[in-house]
């Protein structure tokens, strides 16, 4: 067979979990362009004179690139990837409803990337924050949604487990709430005029971050921590109140982005009062989570998933902090327009849910594929490299944020608080480097892995202690 | 069975729920909540929607924000609903990494705006905006035609004024001490060299030997810049002193009476000091390599030759140092 046929078989394969490894491994290439785009921007910021004369690499134009090929291209398609792992798994099934279809869905979503992404840097947005994809990409993107959503839900439903695990109504929910988002948010259907469009841009703003990655993570997260540790998922109950209050107090949170600007007031009120119950969920979330944990600890010192799982969890109760914190309106107030913002959007997407997905990712690619990842110093260091960039990066991001919010407020002049923030616009730029090194080594090790003609077979390790 | 009816009600209430919320706070604004359009609602010209288009299409909202906030007092007045209803989509913006940007019409004149767009650092030192260079001539008209309506209507303030707070203070302080007095002037010139001379300089050149080690170094007094200051202006940047920098909260080791002699002083200072641009930032300056554009010297920025760059209407209402990132 020819490197194209076996290719070709390989895309539109029907082999049980084929979708999961394609999904997850496309993912992977997203996020190294992804991050290399971020660090680009990254330098743009530090030295603006560095690329001149160029459209598409100018700031304004690399941002949006960078934040869809991340949100849309990286974490979206690892998510897709878990999900078709974890779902037949949960409900007894080998591989998703239709796997075939999946797959296609698979090559659609990443056409729908390069393509979108590509419009991007050449000028072709929609020019609202996080949902800048143009119309025709919107449609397809829906259509990839739907694909995604029916077979999901056809999974479930034609497995014989019928006891649905938590992870598996997490991941429902995540399945059925993203298109609903999706078309409301991205305005696929009907325009609105002036704030009302501001309105509705952070409800999808806010909310793929809510409806999608927050729902979808929790899911993944709680379908890997009682495999790892192999300690029963402490609470159920919790898990449920979880579910429930996730999805009553986060639609309405978008417009504490935009807290300060003249939308009605009660929609403010909303805004900020759901934000903080928000706490309530998350807190059901991380003592879950630290619980199942309970007498496992000493398991991370060796096991490089659970590793990952458990950054990711300290960094979401940071986040989920945070996040109450800078929504009301006295703290907003100052911070709001800052870096500290892009901090604490790192410190969700990145050290949170790209986390869990690296996590998930090492513990699936032994199982769909049978393969042991091909190796463990290379994963300890995309653990060290993504841990350390990522931390350096939120303190430089949190600093430079003071000192910006500080410098507006006080009315000082522009060109004397902007030598203040080179340095730690300097300091962001160099835990970029560290990132996307990281993150080339995960892509290197994960299609060694996948790619390589020689390879160790997966252990039998119900953990996955022994995958990496 | 029971199972399966149980998981259907559940589901049906959180659908009801989510689509609930979802309509009272999304949806329902947009019938609800429809602003009259107020006076400075802007009706954008074919050019000028273009010029915005262009705006949307480079990503400007990424680094600039278009609202007015109550407390952001110096960057004009504060915005209303109305403003935006003929704003679709919207710029609002969420970051400042530059000023925003709701009332720069009419601020500096067309030229400027070119020549900023062109070479930013060339006029604002340190600036991190990116270059446009690449835009065509057309393009750059009706972005420039664009930016000029912004806020059209809308008042900027003569000048930086200090909080509210603190204009109060001052005007209840400031009638034991008459700062305008020279005796009081030669009083606070002994506070000044005892407690500030080290840093910003005997003559308050901003020259002090211990400016040597300070990466932001301390203000140069005698910058034409400062004329514009008012008594309760200096007050506040000295009773509050400068976050991030090394400039003390003085408020908290001198009396009201000490900073009033202290105001005195600082307003008798000449203002006569004229840095050239590449006494600020000679680094930046060595990457400028077209000429033709601009002389370095942004002080004089009036001798840009606006026929080169398709008009300019000088007619700005206020000086080219009237804002905040002068
Ligand atoms: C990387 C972020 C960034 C982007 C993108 C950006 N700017 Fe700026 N802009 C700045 C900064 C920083 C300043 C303040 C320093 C200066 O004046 O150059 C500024 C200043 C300005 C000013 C002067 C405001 C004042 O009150 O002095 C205008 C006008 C402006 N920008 C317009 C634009 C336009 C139009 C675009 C898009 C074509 C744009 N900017 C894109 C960062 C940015
Ligand atoms: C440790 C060094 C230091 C000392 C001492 C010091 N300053 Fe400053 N001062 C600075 C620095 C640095 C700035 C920041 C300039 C900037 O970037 O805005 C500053 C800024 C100021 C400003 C604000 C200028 C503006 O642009 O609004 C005023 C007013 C001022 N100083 C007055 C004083 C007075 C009066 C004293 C003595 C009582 C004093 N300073 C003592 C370092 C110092
Ligand atoms: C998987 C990893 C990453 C994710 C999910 C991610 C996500 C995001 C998001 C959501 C934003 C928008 C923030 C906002 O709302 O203002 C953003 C902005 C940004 N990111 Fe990332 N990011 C990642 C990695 C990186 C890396 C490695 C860099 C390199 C240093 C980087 C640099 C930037 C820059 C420069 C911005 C623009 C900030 C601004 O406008 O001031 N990102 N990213």
């Amino acid at each position: 067979m020819s490197v194209l046929t076996r290719a070709f078989s390989e895309v539109f394969s029907d082999q049980p979990y084929s979708a999961s490894r394609n999904f997850l491994i496309s993912g992977i290439f997203w996020l190294v362009l992804g991050t290399t785009l971020g660090l680009l921007a990254a330098s743009l910021m530090t030295w603006p004179d560095m690329i001149r004369g160029i459209p598409q690499l100018s700031f304004g134009r690399v941002r949006p690139a960078h934040i869809n090929m991340v949100t849309i291209g990286w974490l979206s398609m690892g998510y897709i990837g878990c999900f078709y792992y974890i779902l037949p798994v949960l409900v007894g099934r080998k591989g998703v409803w239709n796997e075939r279809l999946a797959n296609i869905t698979m090559v659609i979503w990443n056409l729908l990337v390069f393509f979108g992404v590509w419009s991007l840097l050449n000028g072709y947005t929609e020019a609202r924050e996080y949902a800048e994809l143009e119309a025709p990409f919107d449609i397809v993107a829906l259509a990839g949604l739907i694909l995604v959503g029916i077979n999901g839900y056809m999974t479930v439903l034609s497995g014989p487990e019928k006891k649905w695990y938590v992870s598996v109504w997490y991941i429902l929910g995540a399945m059925f709430w993203f298109p609903v988002v999706y078309i409301i948010g991205q305005r696929v259907f009907f325009a609105m005029e002036g704030l009302n469009d501001a309105i509705a841009n952070w409800f999808y703003g806010h909310n793929i971050l809510g409806m999608w990655f927050t729902v979808g993570g929790i899911g993944i997260l709680y379908y890997l921590m009682p495999r790892f540790t192999g300690n029963p998922l402490y609470s159920h109950t919790l898990s449920m109140l979880g579910f429930w209050t996730i999805a009553m107090f986060y639609a309405p949170t978008g417009t504490h982005h935009i807290l300060q600007s003249p939308v009605p007031e009660w929609l403010k009120a909303i805004a900020v009062i759901s934000s903080v119950f928000l706490l309530v969920p998350v807190l059901t979330v991380l003592t879950n989570f630290f619980m199942t944990m309970k007498g496992k600890w000493s398991l991370a010192a060796d096991h490089i998933p659970l590793r990952f799982a458990l950054a990711a969890g300290v960094a979401y109760l940071l986040t989920c902090i945070q996040g109450p914190f800078q929504a009301t309106r006295f703290i907003n107030w100052y911070l709001h327009f800052s870096n500290w913002v892009v901090g604490h959007a790192h410190m969700a997407l990145l050290a949170t849910f790209s986390f869990i997905v690296f996590s998930a990712t090492y513990y699936i690619i032994p199982k769909v594929t049978g393969r042991k990842i091909y190796s463990k110093r290379l994963a300890v260091w995309h653990f060290w490299l993504s841990l350390y960039g990522w931390i350096i990066m939120m303190l430089a991001l949190t600093i430079a944020g003071l000192i910006q919010a500080a410098g507006w407020h006080f009315a000082i002049p522009y060109d004397q608080w902007v030598i203040e923030m080179h340095p730690y616009m300097i300091v962001r730029t160099l835990s970029g480097v560290m990132i996307v090194l990281g993150q080339i080594l995960f892509m290197f090790n994960i299609y060694h892995t996948v790619f390589s003609k020689e390879f160790e077979p997966a252990p039998h390790s119900p953990t996955g202690i022994a995958f990496v | 069975m029971d199972q399966r009816l149980n998981y259907l009600i559940a589901g049906m209430f959180v659908l009801l729920t989510f689509i609930t919320i979802i309509f009272v706070t999304t949806l329902l604004p947009a019938w609800t909540f429809k602003p009259e359009a107020s006076a400075e609602a802007v009706v954008y010209t074919a050019l000028e929607t273009e010029g915005r288009n262009i705006y949307r299409r480079e990503g400007c909202f990424y680094c600039h924000s278009q609202f007015v906030r109550y407390q952001d007092p110096e960057m004009g007045e504060m915005v209303k609903a109305g403003d935006y209803v003929h704003e679709t989509p919207h710029v609002l913006g969420t970051e400042r990494t530059g000023p925003d940007l709701s009332n720069v019409g009419g601020k500096y004149p067309s030229a400027w705006h070119w020549a900023h767009h062109i070479k930013p650092r060339a006029v604002k030192p340190g600036s991190i905006m990116p270059s446009y260079s690449y835009l065509t001539e057309h393009e750059m008209t009706a972005l420039v035609a664009y930016l000029q309506t912004l806020g059209k209507n809308r008042k900027l303030p003569q000048w930086i004024v200090p909080p509210q707070e603190y204009r109060d203070r001052f005007a209840v302080i400031s009638e034991k001490v008459n700062v305008k007095a020279s005796a009081i002037a030669n009083a606070g010139r002994g506070i000044y060299m005892q407690n500030c001379a080290q840093c910003h300089g005997v003559a308050g050149r901003g020259n002090g030997p211990v400016s040597m080690s300070m990466m932001k170094k301390p203000a140069n007094f005698t910058r034409p810049y400062y004329a514009k200051y008012r008594d309760d202006m200096w007050f506040w940047r000295v009773a509050e002193g400068v976050p991030g920098s090394r400039m003390p909260r003085w408020d908290r080791s001198l009396s009201d009476e000490d900073m009033l002699y202290l105001v005195a002083y600082l307003r008798t200072l000449p203002r006569t000091d004229n840095p050239k641009v590449n006494d600020i930032e000679v680094s930046e300056m060595s990457q400028l390599d077209d000429p033709n554009v601009l002389d370095h010297n942004f002080w004089q920025i009036e001798s840009l030759n606006p026929t080169n760059h398709g008009g300019g209407d000088m007619e700005s209402r206020y000086a080219y140092g009237g804002g905040r990132g002068d």
